[in-house]
């Protein structure tokens, strides 16, 4: 299929970026593919770390798929992500306070809290677009600020440890994380959800009627509103869908990792969900292999930083290069002229 | 003065794919003559007076001035040797001075000062000489669209004119300005200029120009001094054999079809597109709406078929239109931006309109399999050129996705057939196809509102024949009123 050959292409691209870093880098090429091919995959810790970088980079990479396949530019990702996990940090906080932690379901109240808190972020910035025209691109690049201010209030204000010392949240007693498969790696329910909403994403957009207008609008939103589809309409709800999203992500690293929220909780993830949604071309499963991809080269670069004086700044070298050929790709569609088209705009 | 003076186009011809825009055309431009070129939409006009400013390039034939080849498809050389174009979309720098504008077309070197009130004296001279008054620092955006006008005129008498071609020049223009505008017409004509007029009313053309050459889709037909023609013989060459008028269909249901009582329309910069129009179409009949592109037709179609907000009352049947009751069915007129989803399948395309159908969906899914088989069977039924309903639309030719958008349309019979320029760059049996189906949706009782630039479709198919101009609707008069107001 087309999309896949496109995926392979790319990611076999990518791979000769990778080497060519390396060399800029004047590492020695053999050893070093070999020290990141044993930090992503060499045994189980190195699979798990895979793995968890992975899932919130899946979430936010689905989040984009939502928004940018109906033809908005959601770059707020980080911000989405950011409001999501204080949504849920408050309810954790709510659900400590009321000495309710026990309680059954606890884990999926706050992620859905995560995921209403990202929404609205999101919907947002739809709103300002849809019915103030405001461009998405900025609106939501500069709400990313605010989230972050917001996060830095929160966990020194509202939400911070009861102790006042240090400006984070309260560590989540263990009975509200989400499970580990295994009690030495941190491979958490986490991936498994984002690898489901992955597949419930994908029949969504191909099977569904709703997915079908997303699709639609973000094709062509004047023919949409021509057959009576209110494209602003679908724009805002896939939006708040893709906050959702992007909420969730926020969430699951919340609950499946760290458990408590401070200034270094962002890590960038909603930003990076733009180049892994980008490289699996908009495509939700080829989203999680591109993720998985992104999330094996992090795991791999940490290893590789281990052992020489390279960073992780590899992963996004190679980063910024998929997002360069996705718009050159992009570039080049537009500009290859469609010949049988010509015929129409024949002066008269 | 050379043996042969004035502009000569020999035996060219043009094609844009398999549509032949110039068919072996041949004219003289003399000096001293206002020389209209006048054809309808389609005709081929603009693409001539293209070949002539360099912007086209002809697959044969050649041009000449004063016996020179002219340097066919350099439009920067093409303007040196003196040739000049009024474009109907005028090429002015809106956040300029007019003198800042008038200074562009002289154009300098790479090096050396931008000498702007250096380099706008000729053409502020020409002002003075037709007698227009400009003040050269007034910026472009503030002035009106007549006195834009003039300045585009000025600023290309700034350089050597020798030719000059007004493309319908008139079009936005006010009476009194029309008339100012045609002063100078004849003004220049009689500096020795060769004033070339690209029109389509015939009042204009007989009222200011020498001679006149007409052009029917792509063919040259007749060149003559004015005063041997008329405009019933003008009429004829542009249109060929004026159609008979089809016998009068049954006059039933009288009550029915849709209605439209004092309707204004607003355009996408808040004008009013459309003033006060109103008309009757019954079932069971088509009503041709004629006009030149921009006299409000886009925006009377969007508002028959519900996605423009209409002024006044447009009633269906016995109530108000409502596009939820009633089955409306639209063919766009610019398939690529308003019918197609271009990134999409062809089946997904067809589902634009599918998605709604009941035996399509099951809750909120698609129901995969019934879709495949009516897909298949709209692009059987519409012989849609492709190898699969799975193919992507933009891989057709532009006839087979025009299939794709009436198929979708005309699926099921319509209560109300709203289609514009149906056939715009199609070929020839894609064109009888959609006619053919247009009127198998009419004697299915089908409300046809055809807008179309094409006198020959729209007699050959309406029932009933108004014209849109500058928003309002004019009856048809039979044919010697087509091309504009009888003085």
């Amino acid at each position: 299929m087309n999309g896949f050959l496109r995926f392979g292409l790319m990611l076999a691209g990518l791979i000769v970026v990778l080497i060519l870093t390396l060399a800029a880098f004047q590492l020695p090429i053999v050893d070093s593919v070999k020290l990141i091919f044993e930090g992503a995959f060499a045994d189980k810790f190195a699979w798990s770390r895979s793995a968890v970088k992975m899932t919130p980079l899946l979430l936010t990479g689905l989040g984009m798929v939502i928004a940018w396949r109906a033809g908005v530019y959601n770059i707020g990702g980080e911000g989405q992500f950011v409001v999501g996990a204080i949504f849920g940090a408050a309810i954790g906080k709510a659900l400590i306070g009321a000495n309710a932690t026990g309680m059954p379901g606890g884990s999926v109240l706050i992620l859905g809290g995560c995921a209403v808190g990202g929404a609205i972020w999101a919907w947002f910035a739809g709103w300002l677009y849809v019915r103030r025209g405001v461009e998405v691109v900025i609106s939501t690049i500069l709400l990313n600020f605010i989230a972050i201010q917001l996060l830095g209030y929160a966990v020194s204000g509202p939400l911070q440890e009861q102790k006042r010392q240090v400006p984070q949240s309260d560590l989540l007693p263990e009975s509200l994380m989400l499970a580990r498969f295994d009690r030495q790696t941190d491979v958490h329910w986490g991936t498994v959800l984002a690898v489901v909403m992955a597949v419930l994403l994908t029949v969504f957009l191909y099977r569904t009627v709703m997915g079908y207008r997303l699709r639609l609008v973000g094709d062509n939103p004047k023919v949409a509103r021509v057959n009576y589809i209110d494209p602003g309409k679908v724009q805002l709800s896939s939006m708040a869908l893709s906050g959702a999203m992007c909420g969730l992500a926020g969430g699951v690293e919340y609950l499946g990792l760290v458990g408590q929220l401070g200034t270094t909780f962002p890590q960038q993830w909603g930003f990076l969900g733009i180049p892994v949604a980008l490289l699996g071309g908009l495509n939700p499963m080829l989203t999680a292999g591109a993720a998985f991809f992104f999330g094996a080269l992090f795991a791999g670069t940490e290893n590789l930083a281990r052992f020489t004086p390279a960073g992780t700044t590899i992963v996004y070298v190679i980063q910024a290069t998929a997002v360069l050929a996705y718009v050159g790709l992009s570039g080049l569609k537009k500009v290859r002229p469609k010949p049988e088209e010509e015929t129409e705009s024949t002066p008269s | 003065m050379t043996a042969n003076p004035g502009l000569h186009v020999e035996n060219i011809v043009k094609r844009f794919g398999s549509l032949t825009a110039l068919d072996n055309v041949s004219a003289s431009f003399r000096p001293g003559e206002i020389h209209a070129v006048l054809g309808e939409n389609g005709a081929g006009k603009s693409t001539l007076m293209g070949i002539l400013s360099g912007f086209v390039v002809p697959d044969s034939g050649s041009v000449k001035l004063d016996g020179e080849p002219v340097p066919v498809g350099r439009p920067f050389d093409c303007k040196r040797t003196g040739i000049e174009m009024i474009h109907q979309h005028f090429t002015l720098v809106s956040e300029f001075s007019i003198a800042e504008n008038f200074a562009m077309s002289r154009l300098p070197g790479l090096v050396g000062a931008s000498n702007v009130t250096e380099r706008s004296q000729p053409s502020l001279a020409a002002a003075a000489r037709l007698g227009w008054e400009m003040e050269p620092g007034r910026k472009v955006s503030s002035l009106s669209v007549g006195a834009q006008q003039r300045v585009e005129i000025l600023k290309a008498l700034g350089g050597n004119a020798r030719v000059i071609i007004f493309d319908e020049p008139t079009a936005v223009l006010s009476p009194d300005e029309v008339s100012d505008l045609f002063r100078v017409l004849r003004q220049l004509r009689d500096d020795g200029h060769v004033v070339v007029l690209i029109a389509h009313k015939l009042s204009e053309v007989l009222s200011v120009a020498d001679r006149v050459t007409v052009l029917r889709r792509g063919k040259w037909i007749a060149s003559a001094p004015i005063a041997d023609v008329t405009e019933r013989t003008l009429a004829e060459w542009m249109v060929g054999e004026l159609p008979a008028p089809l016998p009068k269909r049954m006059e039933s249901n009288l009550k029915r079809g849709v209605m439209a009582v004092d309707v204004s329309v607003l355009g996408d910069r808040g004008e009013t597109a459309v003033r006060n129009v109103n008309f009757q179409i019954q079932r069971g009949e088509i009503l041709g709406l004629g006009g030149v592109d921009g006299n409000g037709q886009l925006e009377l179609a969007e508002a028959l078929v519900g996605i423009r907000k209409v002024i006044g009352s447009l009633l269906f049947e016995s109530g108000a239109m409502d596009p939820a009751k009633a089955r409306i069915a639209y063919v766009p007129q610019d398939r690529q931006h308003d019918g197609l989803a271009m990134g999409m399948s062809i089946e997904e395309n067809l589902l634009i309109t599918g998605h709604r159908k009941p035996e399509l969906r099951s809750g909120p899914f698609l129901r995969f399999a019934k879709l495949h088989e009516w897909s298949k069977m709209l692009v059987k039924r519409f012989s849609v050129k492709a190898n699969s309903p799975a193919d992507r639309v933009a891989g057709l030719s532009g006839g087979n996705q025009q299939k794709v958008v009436v198929s979708r349309a005309l699926d099921e019979q319509p209560d109300l057939l709203v289609v514009v320029n149906p056939t715009r760059g199609l070929d020839i049996r894609a064109t009888e196809y959609v006619h053919s189906k247009i009127l198998e949706a009419r004697d299915g009782g089908a409300a046809v509102a055809l807008f179309s630039t094409d006198l020959d479709e729209i007699y050959a198919l309406a029932d009933r024949v108004m014209f849109l101009s500058r928003g309002e609707l004019i009856e048809d008069a039979g044919a010697e009123s087509l091309f504009g107001a009888k003085v």
